[in-house]
């Protein structure tokens, strides 16, 4: 997990990814939307095969009705690109004791080649899109997994009839599990170097009990050590399904060809001969505080308060938004006012890691040299404490409201960034949120803020984590 | 903001390319013109309402020279505190309204400048850009934060092991004074806590001018209406300096292995490299940058098929040449390993380094990869900060903008003899510099 500050935007808790492409994946929720349109009456455009959902803030929705598959389009012709992903509404919330990490070696084994398309074939997913100058990745999450990639629209097909192939038809051996488990341990290795990110990872541990948002989702290294081919195909076949999945296009596309190629592509199969699985775990009641303490090597510590919050659809998340805008965005943010610019701290931030089931609220802060844990996390206890004391003003409301007009603007530039929401969105349960919930921010009062601040930040529902750094006598250079 | 961050990724070029230019020259659709002492490159694209701005002038850490080698990164932080007019509150208040943002950054060479706002907002935020640059408060109070902030932000470098390898590996394959050699940790945190405000307003007072400053708006923009407001804004400025343009960096004389040990780390950085000589610009420079593609570049890169897709012995591995935009560069293959594997990683990264050296890249592969290239330059110009991005690179690399239309020709004319014989003239693995950053003991292996 990585803490956002600063920066009035949702998290990816605990994402990893195929390639060390950094954090680019990271989504804005709290971007505002195009302006949204009523429901269609009626199809933008006839396609036989698709049952068409709906038209919402440019985005049309259709089912493909042979299979159940979900497909998004959002047409956009300002440049000659196109962004075309696959979202499987499957993550480490899928996972349990032993299999944990699995959705995301078999996110990596995704590359190793399937029926059609492979390597010795010279046509591999990698192969045809590093060929074509793609930007290409894939993600991990808590509740959804994602592959995707930017072409020129002239190689839209190519990818397309790569992906599918790769639905169902993904080659599963043993050798490349042997040979990628090492790449995946690595990936494991590096993130322990972080200590911010060890912290992260034990506090939502301890704030998660029954919940399977407490095991991180790149796994316990020995359940990524020991975890067998034959249990990774077993969840290949229970969650890659046409029916668990939405396919997203955003780009220079003719609609109607699009649905075309993916019908073309997708069609031959069928839906998942069971019905795909539900998780039915629900969190028991904190009863108290926890805390955790991170002690490594290190230099500067960092103090983390958590709270569980409602799960991303729920209608108190856009007055959460709100309230970590205000602690969080900017110079004139509360949390920069006390305790960067009083020198407490190096940065600080809040945020939540919006979920399918509950969600987690976050508050950090880095600590400035000088500065104690305890200083901190008085710090920010108190500015929570003021919100829920004397509310926050309009003023703030509306500077955080204009943020959002224009971040629609700028929601537009890149296909990429566009099916990158989306999938967040999709993976926490409804992706009309990436239109309906900017909206909903923009009617948030300064009472919405107050209240939900005295609902959720309470010290018995809190987790708080503290990195303490051992003084390790690194060289500091020659 | 210090020269840790000197090697920067950068394999090759973004370009320019916008929907409404398709099938004609870039660089006519780009217009280039002086205001008010600035070079201003204004470039039109079709998305609405979104103008990204991108600016850089010469007043990097390389300026520090024989002076106190904080203060170039102390006067960039410095910029977002307050002008004479405003207190950096009331900037940030005025950004916030809008849903506007600018930032700074100091890099070995440059200060950077990026803005980002709505249409409308342009005048404001172009002024207070300039106001920023040319009427800073510098106040006594300001700055003894910042130095905090610098201070704590060196500290918790130290145990960063990327950063660390990056910072031992350029102190060894760049010569004593050379702008790409980064100084120590140690050396900023020293030089950090003796910095005054007096020298931070002469090194402002020096470096910050229209000469030599680039600054480029991508998106909706007309140039008449950039060129008009960055006149009004920057209008009677003076001064600035140009980039320090150093004689070659000594390439080194014979292998080197360099240990940065760390405690309690799980993964080792690894970098293997050696200096160049070259410029972006010099003859042989992109045939490198295309060989280097071929051993280490994305998944189908020699290194990824190989020592990760086969072997399994890394989650990153990969080759680049850097840092050659103004000076001379250098060239490394970086990875991860875990301790437990590092001997093994590190043998199969110099077998596959030296067969690359030694055989050299074939037809197909590069005629694969010429064509990837070029296919992912114009899918990286599809948004107006890649766009940006790639306007600067070419001009701070001395080009006109014709090199827009003329990068993906360069990279398609490029033959086999001349990626290998760049690579033979310019490479040598028998003299390369091998930094290993983490816990260096054997830990559990595969």
């Amino acid at each position: 997990m990585k803490y956002r500050v600063g920066s009035p935007t949702g998290r990816v808790a605990g994402m990893v990814c195929t390639f060390a492409l950094g954090w680019g994946a990271a989504v804005s929720p709290l971007a505002p939307a195009a302006a949204s349109q009523p429901v269609a009456a009626g199809p933008p455009v006839a396609a036989t095969g698709f049952t068409f959902v709906k038209s919402l803030g440019g985005i049309d929705e259709y089912h493909l009705d042979g299979n159940g598959l979900t497909v998004l389009l959002v047409p956009d012709h300002s440049a000659p690109v196109v962004t075309f992903q696959v979202t499987y509404r499957v993550g480490s919330r899928n996972e349990v004791t032993g299999t944990t990490g699995s959705t995301h070696i078999l996110e990596h084994l995704m590359f190793k080649g399937s029926e059609n398309f492979n390597d010795p074939k010279g046509n591999s997913v990698k192969q045809f899109l590093e060929r074509v100058g793609g930007q290409f990745n894939a993600s991990t999450a808590v509740d959804r997994t994602n592959y995707f990639a930017t072409v020129g629209r002239e190689n839209l097909e190519g990818y397309i009839a790569i992906e599918a192939d790769r639905m169902r038809h993904l080659w599963l051996r043993e050798t490349d599990r042997q040979a990628e488990m090492t790449v995946v341990r690595n990936e494991y290795e590096r993130g322990k170097n972080d200590p911010d990110r060890v912290l992260g990872e034990e506090v939502t541990a301890a704030a998660y009990q029954a919940l399977p948002y407490h095991h991180p989702t790149i796994g316990w290294k020995s359940d990524i050590e020991h975890v067998s081919i034959g249990k990774l195909h077993e969840f290949y076949d229970t969650f890659y399904w046409p029916n668990n999945a939405t396919v997203t296009v955003v780009g220079d596309v003719d609609e109607a060809a699009a649905l075309g190629l993916i019908k073309k592509y997708y069609g031959v199969y069928a839906a998942s001969p069971q019905p795909i699985p539900g998780m039915y775990t629900e969190e028991p009641q904190q009863t108290g505080p926890r805390r955790v303490l991170v002690k490594r090597p290190g230099e500067l510590g960092t103090v983390v308060i958590a709270h569980k919050v409602p799960n991303a659809r729920d209608a108190d998340q856009p007055a959460l938004e709100m309230l970590d805008a205000i602690l969080s965005s900017g110079k004139n943010a509360r949390l920069y006012r006390a305790l960067v610019d009083k020198g407490l701290a190096l940065n600080a931030g809040a945020g939540t890691d919006l979920h399918f089931d509950l969600s987690l609220h976050v508050l950090s802060a880095s600590l400035a040299p000088g500065s104690t844990h305890e200083q901190v996390e008085e710090a920010l206890g108190e500015e929570i404490a003021k919100i829920k004391t004397d509310g926050v003003t309009p003023a703030e409301i509306a500077r955080v409201k204009q943020q959002y007009i224009a971040a629609d603007a700028y929601k537009r530039d890149g296909t990429a960034a566009v099916a990158s929401e989306l999938n967040e969105w999709i993976g926490v349960g409804d992706w009309t949120l990436y239109v309906t919930f900017p909206q909903k921010v923009q009617q948030v009062t300064p009472a919405d803020v107050q209240r939900v601040a005295k609902q959720y930040f309470n010290e018995d529902q809190s987790t708080t984590g503290w990195f303490v750094p051992v003084h390790s006598g690194a060289e500091k250079g020659s | 903001m210090i020269r840790l961050k000197m090697i920067q990724k950068c394999v090759l070029p973004l370009a320019l390319f916008a929907s409404s230019t398709a099938g004609a020259s870039m660089a006519d659709h780009g217009h280039r013109a002086q205001a008010a002492g600035i070079d201003v490159v204004t470039y039109p694209t079709g998305v609405k309402d979104v103008v990204v701005i991108v600016g850089v002038l010469p007043a990097g850490d390389a300026m520090a020279q024989s002076g106190n080698i904080a203060i170039p990164s102390l006067a960039g932080m410095m910029l977002d505190r307050g002008t004479k007019a405003l207190d950096k509150f009331a900037i940030a208040d005025r950004l916030d309204n809008v849903g506007a943002s600018i930032s700074f950054a100091v890099a070995v060479q440059s200060l950077e400048i990026h803005g980002k706002c709505l249409k409308k907002d342009l005048p404001l935020v172009l002024g207070l850009i300039a106001a920023e640059l040319r009427t800073p408060a510098l106040q006594a109070q300001e700055f003894a934060k910042a130095k905090q902030q610098f201070i704590g932000s060196l500290e918790a470098s130290l145990q960063n092991t990327e950063g660390r390898a990056l910072e031992a590996f350029g102190r060894t394959v760049f010569s004593e004074g050379h702008p790409n050699r980064p100084h120590s940790i140690a050396e900023y945190l020293a030089a950090a806590k003796s910095a005054n405000l007096d020298e931070v307003k002469a090194f402002n007072a020096k470096y910050y001018g229209p000469a030599h400053m680039t600054l480029i708006a991508v998106g909706d923009v007309s140039p008449a209406g950039v060129e008009a407001e960055v006149a009004k804004a920057f209008s009677g400025w003076t001064g600035g300096q140009d980039y320090v343009r150093p004689v070659q960096a000594a390439i080194a004389a014979g292998p080197r292995e360099i240990p940065v040990p760390l405690p309690e780390k799980t993964s080792v950085s690894v970098m293997l490299g050696q200096a160049t000589g070259l410029k972006y610009r010099d003859p042989d420079a992109l045939a490198l940058r295309v060989g280097t593609a071929i051993l280490g570049r994305g998944f189908t890169g020699r290194l990824m098929g190989t020592v990760r897709d086969k072997e399994g012995l890394t989650y990153n591995i990969g080759a680049a040449v850097s840092e050659d935009t103004i000076a001379d560069g250098a060239w490394d293959i970086s990875a991860s390993f875990a301790p437990g594997l590092l001997d093994k990683g590190v043998a199969a990264t110099r077998r596959e380094l030296q067969k690359w050296w030694s055989d050299g890249v074939t037809d197909s592969e590069l005629a694969v990869r010429k064509q990837g290239l070029v296919g992912g330059y114009f899918v990286g110009l599809s948004n107006t900060a890649g766009l940006a991005g790639a306007i600067v690179a070419t001009i701070q690399r001395g080009y006109d903008l014709t090199w827009l239309d003329g990068y993906p020709e360069a990279v398609k004319a490029l033959t086999r003899a001349e990626v290998n014989n760049a690579i033979k003239t310019h490479l040598d693995p028998a003299t390369m510099v091998l930094v290993e950053a983490g816990t260096l003991k054997a830990g559990t292996g595969k």
